[in-house]
């Protein structure tokens, strides 16, 4: 309950700092519109059903992009993190198209990948790799030497030694990977969307921000994607609870 | 004390010559009063009149020194409505978007006569009537922008709507990466801009124009509400001072082209395509016939209505709050 209580107290606090911001800064409705205009405006969007149909959409993409990119990243941590050679041959090339700003790659990606909703899962996968590779490698890097000599003296295959000893122990460093790597989805999926989309939480801040000029709408696709973010990265820490001891 | 003898001399000199007559023809730096244009997104030889206005002293002449900046075309709208720049460029259909949603600019001078937006594809594909539109795929930025209004509009004109045709998305503007590839038939673009792109790919580029089938309003200048209210000489030196400006360049191309040179440093990649480019904008100025920024109200009513029919508007705010034609005469 404290915890509960916790949370209430810190949201309610965050509304009056920013109804604060609109009534001390003066500001009109379509500069920064306040938290009841934001909530109204939902209501409506909900209502509709416009908000339900965009959001839908995002959240496919948000699982099915952080599912590819989080499986694809994890393989590549453990043969990173097991093998000095796969290190320097892989490692520059992951560092590099981490380098590369998204932004700029996506509209190609948008093209190379035909569109529609693989496109904007492999956009959204690979904006999820990165932390998550990494996080593996190092929690796989960092097993207790003699532990894993143990297993070698009992006989232990290396696939046993994977699975028994290193991944375990990857597991604390791997999740730390895991809850940024969620976060990311959901700004991954939002790039894919302004990259090439008709529909989703990105088209809609686009339609609202440029097309309709309707800012409390935007905020609502904006509060809408930081409660998807606040989910998905609760469900990882749920996870990681269940799987983690501490 | 002695060290404050000098500043004294200097803020009693710098007092005196601030008040003596100026005997020129335009007001010396200290007088001119200090204002901000927003224009779109980044500098560009389509920007030439605004260019030319500054470093040729028009803007000197009305009084003004005007600082030029470049902000997203939704913020453009924004931030003038909010005071926080006093002139900016926006698209008369979005002017009537945001004018309904209750920011409160005003559209006071038009920059292009002819609406800029057409349906760009390969010259053999391209329809002349709009209802062959249907069974299209069609690349566009977004649901959003002047591009999406002309291309309902047309869609409209030809007894058509969105869901007769397919539309394929390019938010980063890049539809002509799409038309090339082949991934659609047609692109939403403007004249001065995609077909030249198109084109500069070896193929030969063929348009279905607004101006013909469903008449819009073209770009123009903005001000805020209360500005316009508070100091509508100062929106009148403005507007006459960048039509002169647009004159000049229309007149003479070569005159817009060095002022961009020298303000746009991109240009220097490709002169080529941007003289190009310069040469096609000087077409959707003109139009019909320059009219010195003139604001032509039939072509808004006939604007508006389309707007309204189309859902993008709901009528609630008159035409006649959307724009202030007196400031240089309709």
């Amino acid at each position: 309950m404290r915890r509960i209580g916790a949370a209430i107290v810190s949201l309610a606090a965050f509304l009056a700092a920013w109804k604060v911001a609109t009534v001390v800064g003066g500001y009109p409705e379509f500069i920064l519109p306040a938290p009841e205009v934001v909530a109204e405006r939902a209501w409506r969007a909900i209502g509709s059903g416009l908000l339900w149909e965009h959001t839908a959409v995002t959240l496919l993409e948000v699982v099915l992009g952080f599912i590819v990119g989080a499986t694809t990243a994890v393989l590549t941590g453990i043969a990173l993190g097991k093998s000095v050679l796969v290190e320097r041959v892989l490692s520059p090339y992951i560092v590099a198209a981490q380098a590369i700003p998204i932004l700029a790659l996506a509209p190609l990606l948008d093209i190379w990948f035909g569109g529609g909703l693989l496109a904007r899962v492999v956009i959204c996968a690979l904006i999820v790799f990165f932390p998550i590779a990494i996080a593996t490698m190092v929690g796989i890097r960092s097993t207790d030497p003699l532990l894993d000599e143990l297993l070698r003296s009992l006989g232990a295959r290396d696939g046993q030694r994977t699975r028994l000893l290193e991944i375990p122990s990857a597991l604390p460093v791997l999740f730390g990977g895991l809850r940024v790597g969620v976060t990311l989805a959901v700004i991954g999926a939002v790039v894919a969307e302004w990259a090439g989309a008709s529909v989703g939480l990105g088209v809609l801040i686009n339609i609202a921000n440029q097309g309709l000029f309707d800012t409390p709408l935007m905020f609502v696709a904006l509060v809408t994607l930081a409660l998807i973010g606040l989910a998905f990265y609760g469900l990882v820490v749920l996870v990681e609870r269940r799987l983690v001891s501490r | 004390m002695r060290p404050l003898r000098p500043l004294l001399a200097t803020f009693i000199l710098l007092t005196l010559t601030s008040c003596a007559p100026g005997v020129g023809k335009s007001p010396s730096p200290d007088e001119l009063r200090a204002v901000t244009l927003l224009l779109g997104y980044q500098p560009d030889v389509q920007f030439a009149p605004f260019y030319v206005a500054q470093q040729e002293g028009h803007f000197a002449d009305a009084g003004l020194e005007v600082e030029i900046r470049h902000e997203p075309a939704p913020d453009v709208q924004r931030l003038v409505a909010d005071g926080q720049a006093e002139f900016g460029v926006a698209d008369a259909t979005d002017v009537m978007i945001a004018r309904t949603a209750g920011i409160p600019i005003r559209y006071v001078s038009t920059l292009y006569q002819s609406f800029p937006v057409a349906l760009i594809g390969d010259a053999a594909d391209v329809p002349t009537d709009p209802s062959d539109l249907a069974g299209l795929t069609i690349g566009t930025p977004g649901m959003f922008g002047s591009s999406w209004h002309a291309l309902l509009a047309l869609l409209e004109a030809g007894g058509l709507t969105a869901a007769d045709v397919t539309i394929r998305e390019y938010p980063q503007f890049n539809q002509v990466d799409g038309l090339s590839n082949g991934d659609v038939e047609l692109i939403t673009g403007f004249r001065n801009n995609e077909p030249l792109r198109y084109e500069a790919r070896g193929n030969e580029a063929g348009l279905l124009t607004v101006d013909d089938v469903a008449p819009l309003p073209g770009p123009g200048m903005i001000v805020g509400e209360e500005l316009l209210a508070g100091d509508p000489d100062l929106v009148r030196a403005f507007v006459q001072a960048v039509a002169a400006a647009q004159a000049e360049v229309i007149a003479d191309p070569d005159i817009g082209f060095a002022a961009a040179e020298e303000a746009v440093s991109t240009i220097a990649e490709d002169p080529d395509v941007a003289r190009a480019v310069l040469d096609a904008t000087v077409e959707l100025w003109e139009g019909d016939g320059f009219a010195n920024g003139a604001i032509d109200l039939e072509l808004w009513e006939a604007g508006y209505a389309t707007m309204q029919r189309l859902g993008f508007i709901d009528g609630s705010v008159p035409m006649d709050e959307m724009v202030a034609p007196d400031v240089v005469g309709s």
